[in-house]
C-alpha cells in the first residue's frame, strides 16, 4: 500500500508525540492519536479500499477528500479500525450535493453535523442509543463524531477563523454521533423510512444546532405538543426569514430531528408516521408573531393573527429516532433544528458497506 | 551515558491542499457598448436591487444589446451548471452580486 503526503518526524516519547501533532496544526484542541502510517494503512486495509480513491469534492475549496484523508482523521480521533466503514459513509454523505457541505461548514449560524447509525453496525460497535445519549462514555459515539469533525477542519479546510465562519460555535462541533435504538420499539428505523431495508447499516447526515433538551409526564399529545412549542420558538435558525432560503418562502423551511426516550409502551397507538402527521402543521407561528419580533417586516394587520407560517416544508422533514434512556419517567425527546433551510442542507443516508473478509 | 535516540516516525497528513486546475479566462471586452449582460442574483438580501441599479447605469452609459436575469434558488448553492452554460452562451459579460 502507498500512502501518500506522509511527514517524517521524530519525537522521545507519547507526550512529545501529541505535542508534535499540536505544532502540526491538526488538532481540535484536545490531544490527537499520531496518525503513524502503520495504524493509518489498518485503517484503510480493514476498510479494503484503495487508499487513493476519491470519496467525493469540495470544488468550491478545490479539495478531492481521499480514503487516506479519512482514515489518518479517523486515527487521530482514537476511532477503532471497525469504525472506520461508517466515516467512509458519512463523508460520501457530507459531500452529497444535497448536503451542500460548503454551506453548513462555512455559515455563520455554526452548524454541527449529527451523525446517526442506523442497523446491525450500530450494535456491533456499540454505538450508545439509550441513556446519555448525546452526553460522554462510550467510545464509538465520542471518536466516530470527533472524526466527523477533524474530516471536516483537516480534509475540508473547515479551519474555525478561515472557512468555517461560526459566530459563537456550538459545543457539538467536537463530537455528535448516535444510534437509533431499534430493538426496543415498535417504530421503524429511520432508516428503513428513508428507503434502507432493515439489516442495511446506514449513517445519516444532518447539518443541525444542539440539542434542546424536553421533557413531558403527560401523555404523547401533551409530548408533541411540547415539542412543537420548542421547535417553534423565537430566534432559532428555522425562525428567520434570512434570505439562504427559498425567497419565495416567508421564513426558512427547514428540517427537525426529534429524539424521543422513553418506553415504547407510551407510544402504543403512534406510528412515526401519526407522530409527524401530529407535529408538522404545529411547528411555525403567526403573522402576527413574526411581525412582532421583525422576522417579517411591516405592520401588524388584524388578519395576521390568524395566518400562521410553518417553518418545516413537509411532515418527512421531520426525522423521528427512538433513542435515549428507556426507563426514564417523563418522555423526554431532544430537539434539532436545521441550522440552513432544505434547499440549502438537507439530511442524506447513505448505505454503510462492511468489507468482506476474504 | 549515550545519548537516547530519537524515535523516527512516518505521520499521513490529514490536511489536503487546494488542486490547482487549469483556469481559461475568457477574452477581455475592451467595449462594453451594446453588449449582452448578464447577472446572477444570489438571493440575499438587496442582491437584486443593486443588479437593477447595476444595470440602468450600464444601459445609460453604454447601451445593453440584451440583459439574463437568473436569481439562484438559495445563497448557499452555486448556480446550476445549465445556468452557468446558458449563460457563457448567451452573454459577452456576467456581473454576479452577493447581497445581505
Amino acid at each position: 500500500m502507498q500512502v501518500k503526503d506522509v511527514r517524517h518526524v521524530e519525537w522521545d516519547d507519547v507526550v512529545e508525540a501529541i505535542e508534535k501533532c499540536y505544532e502540526l496544526g491538526w488538532t481540535d484542541g484536545l490531544p490527537v492519536v499520531p496518525p503513524t502510517v502503520a495504524r493509518v494503512e489498518a485503517f484503510i486495509e480493514y476498510g479494503r479500499r484503495a487508499p487513493d480513491e476519491v470519496l467525493g469534492t469540495l470544488p468550491e475549496r478545490r479539495r478531492a477528500i481521499t480514503v487516506a484523508k479519512v482514515a489518518a482523521n479517523a486515527v487521530m480521533a482514537g476511532c477503532k479500525p471497525e469504525y472506520f466503514p461508517v466515516l467512509l459513509a458519512a463523508t460520501e454523505a457530507m459531500l452529497d450535493p444535497a448536503f451542500n457541505l460548503i454551506g453548513p461548514s462555512s455559515s455563520q449560524g455554526s452548524a454541527a453535523v449529527l451523525t446517526m447509525v442506523n442497523g446491525p453496525i450500530a450494535r456491533e460497535l456499540q454505538i450508545n442509543c439509550r441513556n446519555n445519549l448525546f452526553g460522554p462514555g462510550h467510545r464509538a459515539n465520542a471518536t466516530i463524531g470527533r472524526a466527523i469533525r477533524l474530516i471536516l477542519m483537516n480534509a475540508c479546510a473547515s479551519i474555525p477563523g478561515l472557512f468555517d465562519r461560526s459566530i459563537i460555535g456550538e459545543s457539538a462541533k467536537y463530537s455528535y454521533c448516535i444510534a437509533e435504538n431499534e430493538t426496543e420499539t415498535h417504530w421503524l428505523p429511520l432508516h428503513v423510512e428513508r428507503g434502507f431495508d432493515r439489516e442495511q447499516s446506514t449513517v445519516t447526515v444532518f447539518a443541525c444546532w444542539s440539542p434542546r433538551q424536553l421533557r413531558c409526564d403527560a401523555d404523547p399529545r401533551a409530548t408533541l405538543d411540547c415539542a412543537a412549542d420548542v421547535a417553534s420558538t423565537f430566534g432559532t435558525s428555522l425562525c428567520t426569514s434570512d434570505s439562504v432560503g427559498d425567497t419565495s418562502q416567508l421564513v426558512r423551511q427547514g428540517q427537525m430531528v426529534l429524539t424521543v426516550a422513553g418506553a415504547s409502551t407510551f407510544w402504543r397507538d403512534w406510528s412515526k408516521q401519526d407522530v409527524r402527521a401530529y407535529l408538522h402543521p404545529r411547528i411555525g407561528r403567526s403573522v402576527a408573531d413574526l411581525k412582532r419580533v421583525k422576522v417579517l417586516s411591516g405592520a401588524i394587520t388584524p388578519d395576521d393573527a390568524q395566518h400562521r407560517v410553518l417553518f418545516v416544508p413537509e411532515p418527512d422533514d421531520i426525522l423521528i429516532v427512538s433513542a435515549g434512556g428507556p426507563e426514564g419517567t417523563g418522555y423526554r425527546c431532544a430537539v434539532i433544528l436545521s441550522e440552513l433551510p432544505k434547499v440549502a442542507s438537507a439530511a442524506v443516508t447513505k448505505a454503510i458497506t462492511i468489507p468482506s473478509i476474504s | 551515558m549515550a545519548l537516547a535516540t530519537r524515535q523516527q516516525y512516518l505521520l499521513v497528513d490529514p490536511t489536503t491542499q487546494p488542486l490547482n486546475t487549469m483556469f481559461h479566462a475568457a477574452p477581455r471586452l475592451h467595449d462594453l457598448t451594446n453588449k449582452r449582460l448578464g447577472l446572477i442574483d444570489d438571493s440575499k438580501e438587496n442582491a437584486q436591487e443593486l443588479l437593477e441599479e447595476l444595470t440602468a447605469v450600464l444601459r445609460q452609459r453604454f447601451g445593453i444589446a440584451n440583459v439574463v436575469y437568473h436569481r439562484k434558488p438559495s445563497a448557499s448553492k452555486p448556480a446550476a451548471p445549465e445556468v452557468i452554460q446558458e449563460l457563457a452562451q448567451t452573454c459577452d459579460y456576467v456581473i454576479v452580486a452577493i447581497g445581505s
